[in-house]
């Protein structure tokens, strides 16, 4: 896949490049409006992720331009700004999702993955891994064909772990992930680990191979390596 | 003490004492004339007894008359000093006196002692006048002064009473605006309608008072969102760095054990930061938008949410619901309700209790945990928080302020071992 990451700040930038460069991924980024615009008018993405503030003009004058010439890329903002009129205007004028700075690069990962999934696999709504297959609109999961009971969270995990496969995730995203913002309530995060031992177990009982790994202590890798 | 009281006090005796002071000078000076006038016409007298004694050579017929007497005692020669005296006047049995002293034949007198020297023989003169009419006339006057005293105190009183109460109006409403004067609100002090040159300044001293306060308020607020804003992108750098540093390698448990210490302070950094730019946007009233929704669902959804939680801390959960339709701003009822049961779960002990009862006036989230009821005066003050606490202090404050908004009344209760966090719609 090819990613746009267009955002001023220099370490973010490299962190997200970083994070999404892979075999088989293409990232180029852009640092201010001016030379953005300039990429996103030359070649086409996957997906575009648009900071809103940047030198030279905004964010939201690329993804206007992006509209109005009918360009298919996927546009994900992420922006400092967390307020609903934010979020709608960017929503109205047809970005994909919107992700309030700061955020995990996990949970970002997650999100483009979904765009592009939306974005390519129209009409078809399964998700291969392996031999695990999963219907993204019926939101079930089979291995070898067999279905799988899992609860939403565990469904939720799995699609998480499957956006970021390869990576280590760690144990924080997963909780931000499934329980939002409600989570600093709790004192630790020892219940994430129940709850993916659970995934795995269910998996496993179907015929999956083992694909989630404990990483020293501070997260999880889902990976077939 | 009300100032018009205090005023009241103050002029009312200031005006007994000059009014008392006044009349016993009134008094004085008047009684010191008209002993005068008696005194003169007992001169008088005594030129009329000397020119007769002069020319006849004895004393005159001593007669009564007139309210006066005339007595004549024989003397020592050179014995007698000249001097006035107060005395009293024996009264003859006159019909149609009614002026009894004790119910004695006396009434109050003038007299002159004088001596005078005929047919060789050497007299003392006692010459006595009545003062009664003298009297009867200072007693009169001093009634109708202390009378005028009276009258005048009533009458100052009464317009004090009148006047004043109608004069200090403006300050009254002056006050009612204080104190509905409101620093978050955009209403103004507005200018009160008055003639009054004290209360014009205090008015224009008050609006431009409040006018600065709400200036530096807003100032303030700028600069913490500002502040905040400005947070947010260092931090989301330092969550990127984390995340991609844990791609990196193998690592040591020491070090694992360091970076989950580094996510688990940012994450409160965050939380903090994201905290603090909420409370001003809603303090601005920005996050306006309303929708009808029923607020049944969305608690139901948020015990779902938050149910690997409750098992983690053994909590049992019971949600007593009835449909409530709000027409409100659906965000900012999820902010409350995630913030009323966040503080449920986060300050209950293990094994404790949650119950949620939602009906059509309130809604009551209680919850078990330390047995002592909480400082109601400090509970919704920022960055206040229990030491045990895990939040970052601005939770409540959120709430009420969001309540606030809304329209809705927050209260906190301790009732038999349950901390009851309730809101009226």
């Amino acid at each position: 896949m090819k990613i746009l990451i267009i955002e001023d700040e220099k370490g973010l930038r490299e962190s997200i490049e970083e994070y999404f460069t892979e075999d088989g991924n293409i990232c180029e980024t852009a640092a201010s409006y001016s030379e953005a615009i300039a990429k996103v008018n030359v070649y086409r993405y996957d997906c575009i992720l648009l900071d809103i503030t940047l030198p030279g003009g905004t964010g939201i004058d690329i993804l206007k331009n992006v509209k109005e010439n009918n360009y298919p890329d996927g546009v994900l903002i992420i922006s400092a700004k967390n307020s609903l009129d934010d979020r709608l205007e960017g929503l109205d004028l047809g970005a994909d999702d919107y992700l309030v700075k700061p955020f995990h690069l996990s949970e970002l990962r997650a999100r483009v993955m979904a765009i592009i999934r939306r974005k390519s696999f129209s009409g078809n709504n399964l998700l291969l891994f392996n031999e695990l297959t999963i219907d993204l609109l019926a939101k079930s999961v089979k291995v070898h064909n067999q279905p799988v009971k899992l609860t939403r969270k565990e469904y939720a995990l799995l699609l998480y772990f499957i956006a970021n496969k390869g990576k280590v995730v760690s144990k924080n995203a997963i909780a931000e992930h499934l329980w939002g913002d409600g989570i600093d309530m709790a004192n630790n995060f020892d219940f994430i680990y129940s709850h993916i031992k659970n995934l795995r177990k269910k998996l496993m009982e179907a015929g999956s191979n083992d694909y989630i790994q404990a990483a020293y202590g501070m997260g999880y890798k889902f990976t077939d390596q | 003490m009300k100032l018009l009281a205090r005023y009241n006090r103050v002029t009312l005796l200031t005006t007994v004492v000059v009014m008392l002071i006044t009349g016993i000078i009134y008094y004085i000076a008047i009684h010191q004339i008209l002993i005068n006038d008696v005194d003169k016409d007992l001169e008088v007298e005594e030129n009329e007894i000397f020119e007769y004694a002069r020319q006849n050579n004895h004393l005159p017929q001593v007669f009564e008359s007139n309210d006066q007497q005339i007595s004549f005692y024989d003397a020592r020669p050179g014995s007698v000093q000249r001097h006035y005296i107060d005395t009293l006047y024996k009264l003859a049995a006159i019909p149609g006196r009614r002026r009894y002293r004790h119910g004695e034949r006396y009434e109050s007198g003038r007299g002159l002692v004088t001596s005078v020297t005929t047919g060789g023989r050497y007299y003392r003169v006692l010459i006595v006048k009545s003062t009664v009419e003298t009297e009867d006339l200072v007693k009169i006057i001093f009634g109708i002064t202390i009378g005028v005293i009276l009258l005048l105190l009533l009458t100052l009183f009464i317009i004090n009473r009148l006047l004043l109460n109608r004069l200090w109006q403006p300050f009254q409403n002056l006050l009612k605006e204080l104190r509905s004067f409101n620093i978050v609100d955009s209403k103004d002090i507005p200018q009160i309608d008055t003639t009054i040159a004290e209360f014009k300044e205090l008015n224009q001293a008050v609006t431009s008072m409040s006018a600065r306060v709400k200036n530096d308020y807003k100032d303030l607020k700028t600069f913490t969102e500002n502040a905040s804003h400005e947070l947010l992108t260092p931090i989301a750098v330092i969550n990127s760095k984390l995340d991609t540093l844990l791609q990196t390698d193998n690592f040591s448990q020491q070090q694992s054990k360091l970076l989950n210490d580094l996510y688990t302070a940012v994450s409160r950094l965050t939380r903090l930061n994201q905290s603090l730019l909420l409370l001003v946007k809603i303090e601005n009233h920005l996050l306006e938008g309303n929708h009808e929704i029923d607020l049944r669902p969305v608690i139901e959804e948020l015990i779902i949410q938050f149910e690997e939680i409750f098992q983690d801390k053994g909590l049992k959960v019971s949600a007593e619901l009835s449909d409530k339709r709000l027409n409100t701003n659906p965000y900012l009822i999820d902010v409350l309700l995630n913030n009323l049961l966040s503080n449920a779960i986060r300050h209950n002990h293990k094994d404790g209790e949650i119950r949620i009862t939602l009906n059509d006036h309130k809604l009551l989230i209680q919850n078990t945990g330390e047995n002592v009821p909480l400082q109601t005066e400090t509970l919704f003050k920022r960055f206040h928080k229990s030491s045990s606490s895990e939040g970052n202090g601005l939770g409540l404050t959120i709430s009420r302020q969001i309540c606030d908004n809304l329209g809705y009344t927050l209260e906190y209760d301790f009732h038999n071992g349950l901390h009851t966090f309730t809101v009226l719609f």
